[in-house]
């Protein structure tokens, strides 16, 4: 069964999208280290869609959906916006970002680093994000 | 977000209060910021009450880095939680700043200089 939260494109929402994530990988009884992994993912990627793809329009929506399929755990960010390719994207190494004093960079190397799958899709009026994460048995 | 600071002869401490991420990431950017434009190079930031971080958080530290060598000070942390660290551990940044246990570790570093 999937579970939704629909947001608007507000940065404050991000706590809100956090203790939604917590709590559905709790009810899957998915908790510690890899629900924090999950719950980190995922706010990297809505906050991304927030700043990057809706310069935090309150106007626009993101919906997050979470759901288990087979050993893998997935969270879709339904966004209706233009799809960004954080799937290929390639983040500069630490060590540059440092020279160049820059504040971002971090979060799709956070994304990377967790999910084992990431998956974008540009439909015809919104993009959509998968993240899937496998769970071990 | 709330943000404490504590000046000590050798260093000030910064304590931001709740989780931090995309939004009150700029606070803490700014608290820091300040400090360094007021002359401060020694900067403690006490992770005791800071549940959550996110990679805008991680950022601000970054960020300050090559500023706060520049001045010839030091940025050092403390009190992470397990959630906190990881976060700094699954970036590699843990290798890149002085990571204490705990206030008096800190105190005893910054004495020593």
């Amino acid at each position: 069964m999937k579970s939704y939260l629909r947001v608007r494109c507000n940065k404050k929402f991000l706590a809100t999208i956090r203790d939604f994530v917590k709590e559905k990988l709790a009810d899957m009884n998915i908790n510690g280290r890899v629900s924090h992994q999950i719950v980190l993912a995922v706010d990297e990627a809505c906050a991304n869609c927030m700043i990057h793809q809706h310069q935090c329009d309150n106007l626009s929506t993101l919906e997050i959906s979470i759901y288990k399929e087979g050993d893998t755990l997935y969270t879709e960010i339904k966004d209706p916006g233009k799809a960004f390719p954080m799937h290929t994207y390639q983040p500069e190494q630490l060590q540059e970002i440092i020279k160049k004093r820059a504040k971002g960079g971090l979060g799709i190397s956070l994304i990377h680093k967790i999910m084992d799958e990431i998956q974008v899709k540009q439909e015809s009026n919104y993009s959509l994000y998968r993240l899937g994460k496998k769970l071990e048995a | 977000m709330e943000i404490k600071t504590v000046k000590h002869p050798q260093y000030t401490t910064v304590i931001p209060v709740g989780d931090i991420d995309a939004n009150s990431s700029v606070d803490l950017d700014q608290a820091v910021g300040e400090l360094l434009e007021g002359g401060e190079s020694n900067i403690h930031i006490s992770c005791k009450e800071v549940p959550y971080i996110s990679s805008a958080g991680l950022g601000v530290f970054i960020s300050k880095l090559d500023e706060i060598t520049a001045l010839e000070g030091d940025l050092v942390l403390s009190g992470m939680r397990e959630n906190v660290f990881e976060a700094f551990n699954l970036l590699g940044l843990h290798q890149l700043v002085r990571i204490f246990e705990n206030e008096v570790d800190v105190e005893k570093y910054f004495s020593q200089e």
